[in-house]
């Protein structure tokens, strides 16, 4: 209701008539508001009148309510979502770029090397969004030409069947022992992103041997790391290794009968990127939906989804917090290589 | 003249056309260069471009022959090619060892509930084989699975685990049972065709049913039942679902998978993936050889003009028992998994298990008006699916009529080429057409024409198949009477051909539009979102974990689907009843019967 009179009165121009309407709501609704009205940037997107998304990260319930609030907040913007794999989306933004095709104006994937590539092809441009000041300081400023930034922050943990598990195992090392043998699910570092990082990540602290340790645990090998969540509702195993974070604390909500432990020996935390294409036809209003991303609006989206916020002052769902998790995430330049090399790895000790 | 298997070379089938040839020779060359553009553009075109990657470097894009002395110097890609061999010859036997008899069942006995098996048997076919296989996971996976549960209650806790469907065996059963539909509608198809003389024939003889099926009507349909063999072998060979959710878990990679890999690596192995669909071309290359040198030399004509009896053989005391076993194909493939799919979607959180605090109509309300996206993508996937199908059935029927009728030097190529889109895996095709038609002159990215030629592509070798094994049955008499009658190769083809392929080719629309509706790998690079369908949705939502939404969503598939079958059935008698007419009238006073 307030999005539909706000909308209609900014129609007939009554600002008057708006402060009046949304005063009852929100304290913070009107000065935010005015201050949308009387953006330079969204004048200019407005003008573009739409902006195409590519994004792979969040899932599309969580995506399509960001989305909406942007139309909320920025109306005369049509917004075309594109929502596939992360994969998928770059592979086919990949093809459009060969082939001279430009529709994508912001991308949002979950593997910091697509961006490093297109970074290097000069297929993307640079962004300045004001309120990444918000950002946790961990993770600005993440390319120095601010060609790229966080878009999402995804953790990988242990997850359990609190029914039929007294004490989860309370790190990585613990999943090794006797008591897990056949009970462990987990995803498959071929398919899924998450899981190939948490290989990196398990051969960077413990070496091949853990991998080795873990082969002979027999765990049962999905394709995504979800499939975890799935395999402990149905009962086909009571603990996943890789396992989603947020995803699982949606399912704990939703009633399901599953939990998630934060490992001692650290989470695993991966990013997700976004950056605005350098032939994006809309380049204003990916601009300003990349400083969208970093706005209250979206982070309590996501705190209401159950993933970690973009901002240092939204906390997460359940009063969570980066702080008060041990994480580790994989860094360097060199990751490519490293992720090939751990995926046959993987076959070569898991499989 | 209703005989089979009479070793004359097949030159007389040639000869109805020929001496009109040059009669209309613009009409002609018009409609020949249409079939051929639109295969150049729906096929060559984006086959081309598949082939024309295979032979280049994903890292450089140089021209090489390296994709191809990766896949025979490492066991890690020879190995998926062996397995998925192993599936793909299992799940045609499968298909065609229950879809051949379960078609001779309801197409020429008096089996009770024929209709009722038909239409549970296209049910069958409405669902996506990884829907199925989702079912049979709740159903029987090792620990978890409900009939390994119930197999507990029964022989003691302690007792290992009865079904496994995590292993090759559960893969072929769940990819064997999805197949069925495919060999039951094309067999059935020709067997609703046929005339009865020659069964008659042998029944006067002292042949009894079971004789006669196997020595006289299963004959009469090797056509079909050939064609339905290499089908489903493709199936096995293509299907990406069901070895996902099935054999990743053991271990066993197939090339399905493997192609996935290729795709999820950093940078993506496109060209590379391409290279490794092609021994899949090869062998199925070579399944169309061998069926040439079976069927080659042999006629199957059937249909000749003469009177079609409605007389059914009677199964006698085997009527029931016949019926039950018909009944076990729909238990597994539907009401099994279904019931499994049913419950899980009727639940507000499936974990929590049954009781009536959690039954809820919470995800059905979510996926019709929860979601802005659902109704275009409803929308989308019955249009761009009724007109693919369309566009599909009449290219293929068409090819099927050059080719069978030989019209034209080199009409083998027409079909050679119409056979070609099934056998690559859709992503690969989509690839292809994304290459072809995202430049100019042909820029049609983004468009929903791009879509529905790619839909129409995938499936053409289905109606191709399904169009050529109908009208081997249908002896070139009646057309060779209308033409010296002086009526056109066209006049003839749409006044004779169509009449009496009749309602095979309304069997043939629907054999496309179902696989095209749950269709999602080969649009998964030319999907805008604007032109989004619903397999996109339910593959996000299975992606995201949402089994609940996933569920109600795929009961909503099915429910739409069969609204539609359903709707089509008045459709199918009026269709077979003007046939019959019209083929009774001629025949009444023609023929001593």
């Amino acid at each position: 209701m307030m999005e539909f009179s706000r909308r209609r009165l900014l129609q007939t121009g009554g600002l008057v008539g708006t402060a009046l309407v949304t005063g009852g709501l929100a304290g913070t609704a009107f000065p935010r508001f005015a201050a949308a009205a009387d953006d330079p940037l969204y004048a200019a997107a407005k003008k573009e009148g739409a902006l195409t998304l590519y994004w792979g990260s969040y899932e599309q319930q969580t995506m399509e309510a960001i989305r909406d609030a942007f139309k909320a907040k920025y109306p005369g913007i049509e917004v075309n979502l594109l929502r596939q794999a992360s994969q998928t989306v770059y592979t086919r933004l990949r093809m459009e770029l060969q082939s001279g095709v430009h529709e994508c104006d912001s991308l949002g994937t979950t593997n910091l090397l697509h961006y490093t590539e297109l970074k290097k092809i000069g297929a993307l441009a640079p962004v300045e969004p004001a309120d990444a000041v918000h950002i946790p300081d961990a993770f600005r400023n993440l390319d120095p030409d601010k060609m790229y930034h966080v878009g999402a922050i995804s953790l990988t943990s242990i997850n359990y069947a609190p029914g039929k598990v007294q004490t989860p195992p309370p790190s990585w090392q613990a999943l090794l022992e006797d008591q897990w043998h056949g009970k462990i699910t987990t995803g498959s570092p071929a398919f899924s992103g998450d899981v190939a990082n948490w290989v990196v990540a398990i051969r960077r602290k413990y070496g091949d041997d853990y991998l080795r340790a873990f082969g002979k645990q027999k765990p049962k090998v999905g394709q995504s790391n979800v499939d975890t969540v799935t395999d402990i509702l149905a009962g086909e195993r009571v603990v996943g290794s890789g396992a989603p974070f947020s995803y699982t604390l949606t399912q704990k909500a939703a009633g399901n009968p599953i939990d998630v432990v934060a490992p001692a020996d650290d989470a695993i935390l991966n990013l997700g990127i976004t950056g605005v294409l350098a032939k994006a036809p809309h380049p204003n209003a990916a601009r300003l939906f990349t400083n969208f991303l970093y706005s209250t609006e979206v982070s309590m989206i996501l705190q209401k989804n159950f993933w970690p916020t973009l901002r240092k002052d939204v906390p997460w769902a359940e009063g969570r917090s980066l702080d008060q998790l041990k994480w580790y995430r994989n860094t360097g330049d060199d990751l490519g290589p490293e992720v090939a090399e751990g995926i046959a790895k993987w076959k070569e000790l898991v499989r | 003249m209703g005989v089979i298997s009479t070793d004359s070379p097949d030159s007389a089938a040639a000869a109805i056309a020929r001496p009109a040839m040059a009669r209309v020779p613009l009409a002609r060359t018009a409609v020949f260069g249409a079939v051929a553009l639109l295969l150049f553009l729906l096929v060559v075109l984006p086959f081309g471009w598949v082939l024309n990657n295979s032979f280049h470097d994903d890292l450089t894009g140089a021209w090489t022959l390296g994709n191809y002395a990766r896949i025979f110097q490492s066991a890690d890609l020879l190995e998926p090619l062996f397995n998925s061999l192993v599936l793909a010859v299992a799940t045609a036997v499968i298909a065609v060892g229950i879809g051949v008899p379960l078609a001779w069942l309801v197409s020429r006995t008096d089996l009770p509930f024929r209709r009722t098996i038909r239409v549970l048997t296209l049910t069958a076919f409405v669902t996506p084989s990884f829907i199925g296989a989702t079912g049979w996971i709740l159903l029987a996976a090792p620990n978890s699975g409900w009939l390994n549960a119930l197999w507990r209650t029964l022989a003691g806790a302690e007792a290992g685990p009865l079904l496994n469907i995590y292993s090759m065996t559960g893969a072929i059963f769940i990819c064997g049972i999805y197949t069925v539909p495919y060999s039951f509608t094309m067999v059935s198809s020709a067997l609703d065709e046929m005339a009865v003389e020659l069964e008659d024939a042998a029944a006067t003889l002292g042949s009894g049913t079971l004789r006669t099926m196997l020595s006289i009507t299963i004959p009469l349909v090797t056509p079909a039942v050939i064609a339905s063999f290499i089908l489903s072998f493709i199936q096995g060979l293509t299907l990406f679902g069901v070895p996902a959710f099935l054999l990743t878990p053991t271990g066993i990679p197939v090339v399905t998978t493997k192609l996935a890999e290729f795709y999820q690596l950093f940078p993506p192995e496109i060209f590379m993936a391409a290279a490794y669909c092609m021994p899949l071309l090869l062998v199925t290359a070579m399944l169309f050889w061998m069926r040439r040198r079976i069927l080659g030399r042999k006629q199957f004509v059937t249909i000749s003009g003469k009177i079609r009896a409605g007389r059914r053989i009677a199964l006698g005391g085997a009527r029931w028992p016949a019926f039950f076993a018909a009944l076990l194909l729909p238990l597994v493939s539907v009401f099994l998994p279904y019931a499994a799919l049913l419950l899980v979607s009727l639940t507000r959180a499936w974990g929590q298990g049954l009781s009536w605090e959690n039954l809820s109509l919470h995800w059905y309300w979510w996926a019709l008006f929860g979601n802005s996206e659902t109704h275009t993508a409803i929308v989308n996937s019955l249009l761009f699916s009724t007109l693919a199908a369309t566009l599909c059935v009449m290219l293929g029927t068409v090819v099927a009529y050059i080719v069978e009728r030989k019209m034209v030097f080199g009409a083998s190529l027409f079909g050679a080429v119409a056979t070609v889109p099934i056998i690559i895996p859709g992503i690969v095709m989509s690839v292809g057409f994304f290459a072809a038609y995202t430049r100019a002159p042909l820029n049609l990215y983004g468009t929903p024409l791009l879509l529905v030629a790619a839909f129409a592509a995938t499936f053409l070798p289905i109606a191709y198949a399904h169009g050529g094994s109908i009208l081997k049955g249908i002896g070139p008499e009646l057309e060779r009477a209308a033409r010296s009658l002086g009526a056109g190769e066209g006049r003839t083809f749409l006044a004779i051909t169509i009449p009496l392929m009749g309602g095979g080719l309304l069997s043939g629309w629907f054999l496309v539009f179902i696989p095209i509706i749950r269709e999602l790998s080969v649009a998964v690079f030319l999907i805008t979102p604007k032109t989004n369908v619903m397999t996109t949705l339910i593959y996000n939502a299975k992606d995201g974990g949402n089994y609940e939404a996933v569920c109600a969503m795929s009961v909503l598939l099915l429910l739409i689907t069969l609204a539609l079958v359903a709707a089509a059935g008045p459709l199918t008698r009026l269709t077979s009843a003007r046939r019959t007419s019209r083929k009774t009238a001629p025949a009444e006073g023609a023929l001593p019967t």
